[in-house]
């Protein structure tokens, strides 16, 4: 399937490759915060979903590529 | 106050800035939808006010000086502070002396810091007596400064029309959820509900790619080609003062002590009106972009200062647009703090100022070594590196756990409604500030209006 390339937020993105990175940032986000334990003191849930969500972000930085082509301008 | 918090809010703030430098230099990431998770995070974590305050000044002066980075090297805004300078930087960017501005706008933003603190914090303790007499009003004072916040905003009627039917849904979804025992009696559903008006724009851009005509429209052909200018060879000095004109220095400073006073108003439209108006007699073309952009940028500065400081040291009430948006986490996020019981009724006077101070100062002085050193290895590396999808989907991931957490399944729906309606009505002409007011003033709204036949 050819690529998609889209404008959104400012900047140039690959359809399939936001939406498999919603799902994948949102599934260890999730993922994360239900297996948390239960605390009374701690908000754990929201650090591990948070944590999760870290993961995933990370996951998706090495799976997909910026669609940006950056150089320097010449040096004289 | 002892030296392990003193040692706790300056690990807060490094934390700070390290994790707004690389959003600052994304482009395209709107303030409020970058501010406003986080710092929530921060509160709900259960962080003592105190840290809490540090970790918020010093986001928001890391990020108003690294949003404005992309802006000034590669003509992408990195915020909606941002945007009003990118006229200005192009015209740098063509003249080759990109690199000349990078440096003048961390000086600048150093000036409206150092005269923003003080001022906005005289101000507010000036406003403390006053504060007094009108808080009991408070609900009303919603009510008042949504149509406020309408008049003053560019689509009036507009505005004005859309409180009402906001009103009605945040209080309808607050009403159902109760209604199905999804949340306590005593809960009122806030934080995943800011988060929706927040991310609104974007949901309505993710959605509109769903219809084939619209992401027919909104297909491009190539990456997005960006080129990082040379280096400053000419004025190779770090000493702030010795970086700006003298000119430069002075209407950065006026444009900076000016908006203290207007805390109320858009900081985004400030930036705009004083910017250029303190910039327009400048005859060469070249000094009225430099000029008007330091001026821009010690304004930023400023507006976000005296938003913050100033309602939440007199008041604890978010009467102003940045304590609406963006730290909107410091008034209210249950069940951690409320209108009753936050940052301006936990902490003493002394504490807040030096959590300000704190934060000030080590977002400003690390920042602004990082800027002027290496502002394009940086770029270099982010743009390189951070692939737009990340970003996006770290945002979407975030307001799912949170409207999750809020209410259960049925409320990510929710959020979803709300970012579709404040989406539309964001692209339409309502700007954030009504609609959060919108949101703090739906009970008391939609009770009066029940009460009329």
């Amino acid at each position: 399937m050819k690529r998609a390339l889209i404008k959104i937020w400012g900047d140039v993105v690959d359809a399939m490759e936001l939406v498999f990175s919603i799902l994948i940032i949102s599934t260890t986000t999730m993922g994360l915060y239900f297996l948390a334990p239960q605390s009374d003191t701690l908000p754990l849930g929201l650090f591990f979903g948070l944590g999760g969500a870290i993961i995933g972000f990370i996951i998706t930085i090495f799976l997909f590529k910026p669609k940006r082509i950056v150089t320097y301008e010449e040096e004289e | 106050m002892d030296i392990t918090m003193i040692i706790w809010m300056i690990v807060a703030a490094i934390g700070a800035v390290v994790i707004f430098t690389i959003i600052g230099f994304i482009p395209g990431t709107d303030e409020t939808s970058v501010l406003l998770p986080i710092s929530l995070a921060v509160v709900l974590a259960g962080v003592p006010a105190a840290i809490v305050l540090t970790f918020f000044i010093a986001s928001i002066v890391t990020l108003n000086i690294t949003n404005s980075m992309p802006t000034a090297l590669v003509g992408l805004p990195g915020g909606v502070m941002s945007s009003p300078m990118i006229e200005h930087s192009l015209y740098i960017k063509n003249e080759g002396r990109s690199a000349m501005i990078i440096k003048k706008i961390a000086a600048s933003a150093v000036l409206g810091i150092a005269i923003s603190i003080p001022i906005s914090l005289v101000l507010a303790n000036l406003l403390i007596p006053l504060a007094e007499t009108i808080r009991p009003y408070g609900a009303y004072l919603f009510i008042a400064g949504a149509i406020f916040l309408s008049l003053i905003s560019k689509n009036k009627i507009l505005s004005l029309l859309a409180i009402i039917p906001l009103a009605l849904m945040f209080q309808g979804l607050r009403f159902l959820y109760k209604g199905l025992d999804l949340v306590p009696e005593n809960k009122t559903i806030t934080v995943s509900f800011f988060l929706g008006i927040t991310i609104g724009p974007l949901i309505v851009s993710l959605f509109s790619l769903l219809n084939k005509k619209i992401l027919e429209q909104e297909k491009v052909d190539d990456f997005n080609k960006i080129v990082i200018p040379k280096e400053d060879l000419e004025n190779t000095s770090v000493n702030p003062f010795k970086i700006l004109t003298k000119e430069e220095k002075k209407k950065a400073s006026i444009g900076a002590l000016i908006v203290n006073f207007l805390f109320v108003l858009s900081p985004v439209g400030l930036t705009i009106l004083f910017g250029n108006a303190l910039n327009n007699r400048t005859k060469k073309p070249l000094d009225k972009a430099s000029g008007s952009i330091t001026t821009m940028s010690s304004i930023i500065q400023a507006t976000y200062i005296s938003g913050i400081i100033i309602p939440l040291l007199a008041l604890g009430i978010p009467l102003s647009p940045v304590a609406l948006g963006p730290g909107a986490a410091l008034f209210n996020a249950p069940p951690v703090i409320d209108f009753e019981n936050n940052l301006h009724h936990i902490l003493t006077g002394f504490e807040f100022t030096v959590a300000v101070l704190i934060g000030a100062t080590i977002a400003l002085v690390i920042t602004y070594f990082l800027i002027v050193k290496y502002a394009r290895k940086i770029t270099y590396i982010i743009l390189k590196k951070v692939p737009h999808e990340s970003v996006l989907g770290l945002f979407i991931a975030f307001i799912l756990l949170l409207a999750y957490m809020d209410a259960g399944l049925i409320n990510i729906f929710g959020v979803i409604m709300i970012g579709l309606l404040s989406g539309s009505l964001n692209k339409l002409g309502v700007n954030y500030g009504v609609q959060f007011m919108a949101l703090y003033a739906a009970p008391l709204l939609i009770e009066i209006l029940a009460k009329v036949v």
